[in-house]
């Protein structure tokens, strides 16, 4: 009786280590890298907001975000992709997109975020911000790497390509050991 | 209805008398609500006006089922010990005497001090100068609100009560004398005055004491769900409405805002209503005000939990599991509610999610760009299939508005019902209260909240305007954040009109100043409506404007700008900066000017006996 609760605890991640968390969102991060198109991806934010993005007026502090604007269609197929992803993680997990946007220093923007509102790296609110070294590597080298930064949460980086082979942006597939159910509900 | 008879042109020999007093030992005066004291015996810089001066007896004059409030001002130069004595009205009167600390915040920006937090005291108050939890050196003024809560019951007529300070040897006294008239205060407001807040997670982190001893089954626990009702209560007490958003902006529901579902598709369902039923329940049914001065009444508004991703998971948008899933829940949920009985509160559908916080593509809050309308017309369709048409429970569609109002007014006609309006935007469209009110559509106005550096006086423009303008409500969009510390280094309380209790030993908010001033506004403005009968036209209004700013009718609306005819997605907020005009008889308004629409309002009271 005892083994079967453990097992039944395991398979529902109640039991899951770090590592063995860890190697189940490295597997979702690799089907990710599959399924993601990376074309789609790029269709998401509309070039007139692209524009935006980056524009300071002291005056309109709120210029870029008021701007912000996404094509519905590839907006929605990529998320439906993440969220069908997040299903196959050993336990509640969010698959997040993020975008590079090109600057100097480099910048990055969460594109698409899920309904748990976990992320390591994004900053509550914000439109872009900082690139993160972790970022930065899964870009330029395209390996996966795996983040645990704040305590209880763990993210596999991978990268997302394109139809040329090019890769386009990354996901972000995280999860915490004990979710707060209230975190960011605001 | 309050009136602290300090005429301006009496005011010189009692304020006179006033220092003498102080100069001999300690002192009681008075002060009408709109002067706030300082700790140090001034009237802060804000507040001042001509004739801003303390009393040495305070003269109310209130009709029933109402308030009636001044500050009384304990000044004592040498410090040290003191009590305050307030004995009570006759019993048998039904009226209440109910006695606040004032809590003096220190302002880093300002570099001074303003009082705002009421810490509910039981009289005989004992305690010394300077007060040690607010940590003032060389305080010597300590403030406390007056409110006099005047029953319907109440017999018209003069009644009077002492207040009574003790100062080592020193004894003062000072009258506190009660006009009630025969005028009552109806029991609905003319307006409503909405105060906004978002989840739950904040009570944890403004509450810590409550939270440590309650551990991990903090929000789980009966003192949990007790605190959320206290928040209702506050606010219903003094004449307001409470909501709270129970969603984040990527769909993330909070426990205690919605039922808990199983499944998925057509399998999809209610699985579990107790922390719904525990959060809502006495809310509905109007239970968890019992006890309050204005009695038991179910909650007018709530926002319902629906978003992009609840009940129906994104994941099936714009396919048959979609509709499937929203239908079968929301139905479930209207037979709920039915059952309950739940059949006075609207029950609102609301899209408070941006783009911008990148969880769904559309905006469902101050919409933009004019393609996201379709959205709004899909639920509207979705909600009509989920709700019989003639159900009881009153679901209503709301849409919070700004760029794209005008446009949202005709192309959403018969879909959005309830219409909250960036209020700089509605000012250039005198047309829209009778378009949307003779169609039966509800409609607010938002804005936020002045911090306590303004003059009491601009919060109440707030309860004014939707009441000229012939709308029904405004909104504070966030009211129960009051800052990191709000005590010892506030931020202005500019999103906050309550405080935590908590360092009081309270698991409950308490009151603000301004609270209480908005409160009293808007018994004011209720009294007025009901001389409507009498003073036909916009002679009543007009007045009203007139005393409250000088101004005329025409001056509460605005010229249509320019950008008003642009795209609006060319528009940025600085254009509204550079094309609205800003009047120094709105900008510039002074502390009194809510206090001679009192004065008329009891004028006309007087006059109806």
């Amino acid at each position: 009786m005892i083994c079967k609760c453990a097992l039944l605890f395991a398979a529902t991640g109640l039991f899951a280590q770090p590592d063995s968390r860890s190697s189940g969102l490295d597997r979702v991060a690799q089907v990710a890298t599959v399924m993601i198109d990376g074309d789609t991806c790029r269709r998401i934010q509309t070039p007139r907001s692209a524009q935006y993005l980056l524009q300071k007026d002291a005056r309109d502090p709120w210029k870029a975000s008021d701007n912000f604007d996404v094509n519905d269609e590839a907006f929605i197929e990529t998320k439906k992709t993440l969220m069908r992803l997040a299903r196959l993680c050993p336990e509640a997990c969010d698959v997040n997109l993020w975008m590079p946007v090109p600057s100097d220093p480099p910048r990055i923007q969460i594109l698409i975020r899920n309904v748990h509102e976990m992320s390591q790296f994004w900053t509550w609110g914000e439109l872009h911000q900082e690139m993160p070294p972790e970022m930065k590597r899964v870009l330029d080298t395209g390996a996966r790497v795996t983040v645990s930064r704040r305590p209880g949460m763990i993210s596999v980086l991978a990268p997302v390509y394109d139809s040329v082979g090019d890769i386009v942006c990354l996901v972000e597939v995280v999860s915490l050991a004990a979710p707060d159910p209230r975190e960011n509900v605001k | 209805m309050s009136d602290v008879r300090i005429y301006h042109s009496l005011i010189c020999p009692a304020a006179a008398l006033a220092v003498a007093c102080v100069c001999a030992g300690a002192s009681l005066t008075a002060l009408p609500e709109y002067f706030r004291p300082d700790p140090f015996g001034a009237i802060v810089e804000p507040d001042r006006t001509a004739g801003a001066a303390t009393a040495t007896e305070s003269v109310l004059e209130t009709a029933r089922a109402a308030y009636a409030s001044c500050h009384l001002v304990a000044t004592i130069p040498e410090g040290g010990h003191y009590d305050l004595e307030l004995q009570p009205f006759p019993a048998t009167s039904g009226i209440q005497a109910e006695l606040y600390r004032e809590w003096f915040h220190y302002l880093p920006s300002r570099k001074g001090y303003f009082s705002d937090a009421l810490i509910p005291i039981q009289p005989p108050y004992r305690s010394q100068l300077p007060e040690p939890d607010n940590r003032i050196p060389k305080q010597t003024v300590q403030a406390f609100w007056l409110d006099v809560w005047v029953p319907r019951t109440a017999e018209p007529g003069a009644y009077q009560t002492t207040a009574v300070l003790r100062s080592g040897a020193k004894t003062v006294r000072m009258l506190v004398k009660l006009k009630v008239l025969t005028a009552i205060v109806p029991s609905e407001g003319a307006v409503a005055i909405d105060h906004n807040s978002y989840g739950t997670s904040w009570l944890a982190d403004q509450y810590p004491a409550l939270a440590k001893r309650l551990g991990a089954n903090f929000f789980t626990s009966d003192e949990f769900f007790e605190l959320i009702h206290a928040y209702h209560r506050i606010f219903y007490e003094h004449r307001g409405v409470f909501h709270q958003l129970g969603y984040g902006h990527a769909g993330k529901v909070g426990p205690e805002f919605a039922p808990l579902l199983e499944g998925s598709g057509k399998g999809k369902h209610i699985a579990d209503w107790t922390l719904f039923d525990r959060h809502y329940g006495p809310l509905f049914d109007g239970s968890a005000f019992a006890g309050t001065h204005r009695g038991r009444s179910p909650i007018p508004f709530v926002y319902l939990p629906i978003n992009p991703e609840w009940p129906a998971s994104f994941l099936w948008w714009g396919e048959p599991g979609y509709e499937r899933e929203f239908v079968n829940v929301v139905s479930e949920m209207e037979r709920h509610f039915r059952e309950k009985g739940w059949t006075a509160t609207r029950f609102e559908l609301f899209f408070n999610h941006k783009k911008r916080y990148k969880g769904f593509p559309w905006d469902g809050d101050e919409v933009r760009f004019a393609r996201d309308y379709s959205y709004f017309k899909e639920y509207a369709r979705l909600l009509k299939q989920a709700v019989p048409a003639d159900s009881p429970v009153k679901f209503v569609f709301r849409a919070d508005v700004s760029w794209t109002m005008e446009r949202q007014f005709k192309e959403l006609a018969g879909i959005v019902n309830f219409w909250v309006c960036g209020g700089g935007e509605f000012g250039w469209n005198p047309g829209a209260p009778k378009l949307l009110k003779d169609r039966g559509d509800i409609v607010w106005i938002y804005g936020g909240t002045p911090p306590i550096t303004e003059p009491g006086s601009h919060l109440t423009t707030d309860v004014l305007r939707p009441w000229l303008w012939g709308i029904d409500g405004f909104v504070h969009w966030q009211t129960a954040a009051p800052g990191e510390d709000p005590w010892f280094h506030s931020d202005g309380g500019g999103e906050a009109l309550v405080y935590p209790g908590d360092r009081f030993g309270i698991e409950a908010p308490v009151a603000s100043i301004r609270l209480k001033i908005q409160r009293n506004a808007v018994q004011d403005i209720t009294l007025l409506d009901s001389f409507r009968r009498a003073i036909k036209g916009e002679r009543l209004t007009a007045e009203v404007a007139r005393r409250f700013n000088d101004t005329a009718l025409d001056e509460w609306w605005t010229p249509r700008p320019r950008l008003a005819d642009r795209n609006p997605e060319d528009v940025s907020n600085a254009d509204y900066e550079d094309e609205l005009p800003k009047s120094p008889k709105f900008a510039g308004l002074d502390s009194a000017a809510w206090q001679r629409v009192h004065n008329y309002t009891l004028q006309l009271a007087r006059e109806a006996q």
